[in-house]
């Protein structure tokens, strides 16, 4: 492994970990309110979490690009604090997220609702507050399917392309990740360059999707 | 070929003519595939984008009938795998550091790029696009190369460049001359760089008559009008061959 490969791998692991990191908390929330909540505009907030799976991924860059830009709504004030997004490493974790969180939440809500509701019955009658309720019953009960939902997502970020492309750019040595020096080297005529790194992330996403597979399938 | 004998075939077809050009002349080829189209009977079909992806895609056999590089190394790529059958040097251009119109960094020169106010500079990505090859030989011989690098955007085209730009990401961009004609917002920081000599090589690809006729149309002076109204230098027009004035213009 060359210098420059290992360093977009590692760049590429480092940053996929810090999405999922950023993606895990708000799609336990979402998938525990899909789970159980029955709330005005669930549908909608179920196909919206959903999008990211089935739109063009450079349309959720151009999407990002608008907000996060340094003219966007949220860039704007971003930038003036000194957190630039779009042509930055937050760029790549923004995009490895956003387009990751789909797969925690379908993956997490599933484990949600094979917990039996009894429990949790029992234990707010028992007078736990729901808070509560969720920390000591539903999710460790639920953890091995949130788990499973996590390395799935960290394997989808690993692959991200589109959206990471058109907010991160594809700079060597700032923003490039595994998937992005592909189409580099592809582009510039480094097919040899461009087969390694290939192969590294396919070894990696392998690696991902078995522990992904192995945890979902002890969770049923 | 194949669509062009079907369409030669039909009669009354116009037959098809794939160029795939450099996507800096993007505004000047559509004007001239219109104008071609009503002179001969053709339908010019434009393929625009970074010269190194063109060059990819004819080498693995995209079927172009004619390929317009921003290079001549690009060029070259096409001509080592043997798919050229006529070749010209077509055009000339130079390259601009553009800045928003808005940009409250004052850039008198290349060396002004060092100020902090500027903190990422957008240029075609120096390992293939030919603007962001010209760019960094252009910076490495100012000796600016080394202390810029870390402040250096690459992108996929030279479009690419002009847009992150125009949306405020980056605070410079290094450009063509001619790419400022469509840009919002955006202007030069100071006259375009006297160097490096930017040339665009022609080549012909197929070996059909319709393909050469419009090969031929593109350095007649009608397309050279247009080209020149577009901001470039034309250097092989058929009827005035006269490059060292166009390119003191």
């Amino acid at each position: 492994m060359t210098p420059e490969l290992l360093q977009v791998a590692a760049f590429t692991v480092a940053t996929a970990l810090a999405a999922t990191a950023l993606a895990v908390p708000p799609a336990i929330a979402i998938a525990w309110v899909l789970a159980r909540g029955r709330f005005p505009g669930r549908a909608l907030l179920e196909t919206v979490v959903s999008l990211p799976l089935v739109v063009p991924p450079v349309a959720t860059g151009l999407l990002l690009l608008y907000v996060f830009g340094r003219r966007g709504p949220l860039g704007a004030s971003l930038a003036s604090a000194g957190l630039d997004v779009v042509f930055t490493w937050r760029g790549v974790v923004l995009a490895m997220a956003v387009m990751g969180l789909p797969l925690v939440v379908r993956t997490a809500r599933t484990a949600f609702e094979q917990v039996d509701a009894r429990y949790e019955q029992v234990a707010a009658t028992l007078g736990a507050r729901p808070l509560r309720v969720f920390f000591s019953i539903s999710l460790p009960l639920a953890a091995r399917g949130v788990v499973a939902g996590a390395v799935l997502g960290f394997a989808r970020a690993l692959g991200e392309f589109g959206a990471t492309i058109m907010i991160a750019g594809n700079i060597p040595g700032r923003t490039r990740t595994l998937a992005t020096a592909i189409y580099s080297y592809t582009e510039t005529g480094r097919d040899s360059q461009a087969a390694a790194v290939a192969a590294v992330s396919i070894g990696l996403a392998f690696a991902a999707v078995a522990i992904s597979n192995r945890l979902a399938g002890a969770a049923r | 070929m194949a669509l062009g004998a079907w369409g030669l075939g039909l009669g009354g077809q116009p037959a098809d003519v794939q160029v795939a050009a450099a996507v800096s002349l993007t505004e000047a080829l559509q004007e001239i595939a219109a104008a071609a189209e009503k002179q001969q009977r053709i339908r010019v079909t434009l393929n625009l984008a970074a010269s190194n992806v063109l060059a990819r895609q004819i080498v693995s056999g995209s079927g172009a009938d004619v390929f317009i590089s921003a290079d001549a190394a690009q060029m070259d790529v096409v001509a080592k795998e043997g798919l050229i059958r006529q070749r010209v040097d077509l055009l000339v251009n130079q390259l601009v550091v553009a800045v928003r119109s808005d940009s409250k960094v004052a850039l008198a020169s290349e060396t002004d790029l060092t100020k902090p106010g500027v903190r990422r500079i957008a240029i075609g990505d120096p390992a293939g696009v030919p603007a962001g090859v010209y760019a960094k030989q252009f910076l490495e011989k100012a000796g600016l190369w080394r202390r810029l690098e870390s402040k250096i955007v690459p992108t996929a085209s030279v479009r690419a460049a002009l847009a992150a730009l125009e949306s405020g990401d980056v605070d410079a961009a290094m450009v063509y001359r001619t790419d400022l004609g469509i840009a919002r917002s955006v202007r030069a920081a100071f006259p375009p760089l006297p160097e490096p000599r930017v040339l665009y090589p022609a080549a012909l690809l197929s070996a059909t008559p319709h393909a050469a006729r419009f090969f031929e149309y593109l350095r007649s002076p009608a397309a050279a009008a247009i080209f020149r109204r577009h901001g470039f230098g034309s250097v092989a027009c058929n009827e005035d061959r006269v490059p060292e004035a166009v390119k003191a213009a």
